[in-house]
């Protein structure tokens, strides 16, 4: 709850610093806020399960820590943004409070309580979205981006919203808990009220996580958006939408596995198609990440499928080992495209990793382990999150849907390794890249996280 | 008597709905869609919903509607030639017509099938109270009170996002 209250104050703090004359004060001060809130999270640590608001909103040590994961992650990918001081015309004091009362929407999606709560949470992220996609106004695919976001995005609310309007028809409740109630006694008399509502939450919500079939504004949207916000998109929309999905799958509906997890398991195979084969043709190495967030849905959705005691760990040590390597890749492809810019705009292409590693070590060798991480060769920590996925798989015996897992990881492979190629084999010049330090820093930490946690993954659950 | 005023407005949401669907002249969707809505709150009322009721009239009759007229006002025709013959029609075709028919009717028909198959849990039951503003108020205080302040977030960050994009900054 303190992370909630202190974001949202802080967001209208960060507002009023904007009407200061020196904008250089605006990137430490969200930096100290997001710390200040990453230290309201923990203070709840040992209190175990709280109800707030007459059960509106919960906290346990889950929520908390997927709520320092998104944390973590938006710390990161501020620090990244350097202020935007480049840009002249940039209005840094908006973007930082979008940010932050963004965040606030996060929490919602990981401790709701009750399907208002949700919509409220999945609104206010997306909201936020739609104008940080469209921040680039003089880039028309910014533009188009954010209205094609704001369209399908507003029809996804739309159908969520009926379908939680079927749920409390059927349930007469909009607590997951009452919902529950109502399932357990349930179960023998199915009411299709309730399954279809369930069903058009789920597209929703799928909707907001990107999974095949619902994942066709993605490429255009990350394409299009400033890189920054594509991989706070990446990120923390991802974490966020699929903590909440687990919540509302292993909470209330856990009484009718039998009715969701065919559903959810072709839409699982599909996205893993999708994702990986598409990705294989693209030349763009930032349209690649799109559909290989895409892919990374589909390896979530297996451990939301399966649906075992490990499911939740498997989700957080996931989507906390996709976020760190999708945030190291885009910050390398940030300067990268910056200085290779062709006619005045970022080139994104693979060429423009052509002979990264004669100049620049650093930034080759954060790509490269990012891309391993993402690829899930041992040693990074992209692995064992693929690895806790597989076996929560195997608990439920889901061996068709591991090979097909299996098997798009190898693609995954091919194109992973294609930046890595370009970086180390091609032929190519580019002069040293100047880095400020403190992105820099931002850059080796998570390198490093992601070495460490595919060295020892147990320190992740020893913290639990 | 209730069973007819229920029929009326049931045909006036669905006819007008079906009329914005045929016709081609902007403007007159935009009519229709006020009926539409008007046939919708006058079902609420029915069901017992008054406030509901004049919210939706407020909100959508006098706020979406008159901005959605404003925006056929102001939006510039992009073929002056046939200006006077047909005025504010929609130009583009709809494509692919077959999988959008098949898609909309599967959907109708499951919904259908579902509503006819469901058991409200508060279906039957008599409306007791008067007015439902009252009840709204206390718990929208009481045990609603943390999704009103967060709803205040929503909005924050949509004024926010309203006026940045909104905002012109181009060099001249």
């Amino acid at each position: 709850m303190y992370p909630i209250v202190l974001l949202s104050v802080l967001g209208i703090v960060v507002l009023y610093l904007g009407f200061l004359k020196s904008k250089s004060i605006l990137l430490p001060a969200t930096l100290l806020f997001l710390v200040v809130a990453m230290i309201g999270n923990f203070f709840e640590w040992n209190d175990g399960e709280l109800l707030y608001f007459k059960g509106m909103f919960a906290v346990n040590k889950l929520t908390l820590t997927f709520n320092a994961i998104v944390l973590f992650s938006a710390f990161m990918i501020v620090a990244m943004t350097q202020g935007f001081q480049d840009n002249e015309e940039a209005q840094p004091a908006e973007y930082f409070a979008l940010m932050l009362f963004s965040l606030v929407g996060a929490f919602m999606m990981i401790g709701f309580e009750n399907l208002i709560m949700l919509f409220l949470g999945v609104e206010i992220l997306s909201v936020a979205m739609y104008v940080l996609t469209g921040s680039d106004k003089r880039n028309l695919r910014s533009n188009e981006a954010a209205l094609k976001y704001f369209l399908m995005g507003a029809f996804a609310t739309g159908i969520m919203l009926f379908g939680i309007a079927l749920l409390y028809g059927a349930s007469g409740s909009f607590s997951l808990n009452g919902i529950e109630s109502f399932v357990t006694l349930n179960q023998r008399s199915p009411s299709y009220l309730l399954y279809a509502g369930l069903l058009l939450v789920l597209i929703g919500m799928l909707f907001k996580v990107s999974a095949a079939p619902f994942h066709f504004w993605t490429p255009d949207v990350y394409d299009g958006a400033p890189s920054i916000f594509t991989a706070f998109m990446a990120t923390i929309v991802k974490t966020a939408g699929f903590a909440a999905l687990f919540r509302l799958l292993s909470h209330s509906f856990s009484g009718i596995y039998d009715f969701w997890w065919p559903t959810l398991s072709i839409l699982t195979v599909l996205t893993l198609l999708v994702g990986n084969i598409i990705a294989v043709y693209q030349d763009s190495f930032k349209r690649m990440l799109a559909y290989s967030s895409i892919s990374h849905a589909g390896y979530l959705l297996i451990a939301l499928t399966s649906m075992t005691k490990q499911t939740e760990n498997a989700i957080l040590f996931y989507s906390m080992a996709y976020s760190f390597a999708t945030i190291c890749a885009f910050g390398v492809l940030i300067p990268v495209a910056r200085e290779k810019s062709l006619e005045g705009r970022p080139n994104e292409s693979y060429e423009a990793f052509n002979g990264l590693a004669k100049n620049n070590p650093l930034l080759a060798f954060v790509l490269t382990v990012s891309m391993l991480s993402l690829a899930g060769i041992p040693l990074t920590a992209g692995f064992w999150g693929k690895f806790f996925v597989f076996s929560s798989a195997v608990e439920r015996e889901l061996v068709w849907m591991i090979i097909v897992a299996v098997l798009m990881s190898a693609v995954g492979i091919y194109y992973y390794f294609r930046v890595i190629m370009a970086a180390y084999m091609k032929e190519g010049d580019t002069a040293t890249i100047r880095i400020a330090p403190f992105y820099k820093i931002v850059l080796i930490a998570a390198t490093l996280l992601t070495i460490l946690f595919g060295l020892a993954p147990g320190l992740f659950e020893a913290a639990m | 008597m209730e069973l007819a005023v229920f029929y009326f407005f049931a045909f006036l949401a669905l006819g007008s709905a079906v009329f914005i669907l045929l016709t081609k002249n902007l403007m007159y969707a935009a009519f229709a869609l006020f009926l539409s809505l008007v046939g919708v709150a006058g079902l609420f009322v029915l069901s017992g919903a008054d406030f509901l009721a004049i919210t939706q009239l407020m909100v959508y009759v006098g706020g979406i509607l008159v901005l959605i007229i404003f925006g056929i006002m102001l939006t510039r025709t992009p073929d002056k030639t046939d200006d006077s013959q047909s005025a504010n029609r929609i130009l583009l075709n709809s494509r692919r017509r077959f999988w959008g028919l098949t898609l909309s009717i599967s959907l109708f028909l499951v919904l259908i099938a579902t509503i006819t198959q469901a058991t409200f849990r508060l279906s039957g039951m008599p409306i007791k109270s008067r007015s439902t503003i009252k009840t709204l108020g206390v718990e929208l205080m009481t045990s609603h009170l943390l999704p009103f302040e967060i709803a205040g977030i929503l909005l924050l960050v949509a004024l926010i996002g309203a006026a940045y994009l909104a905002l012109n900054r181009s060099p001249s």
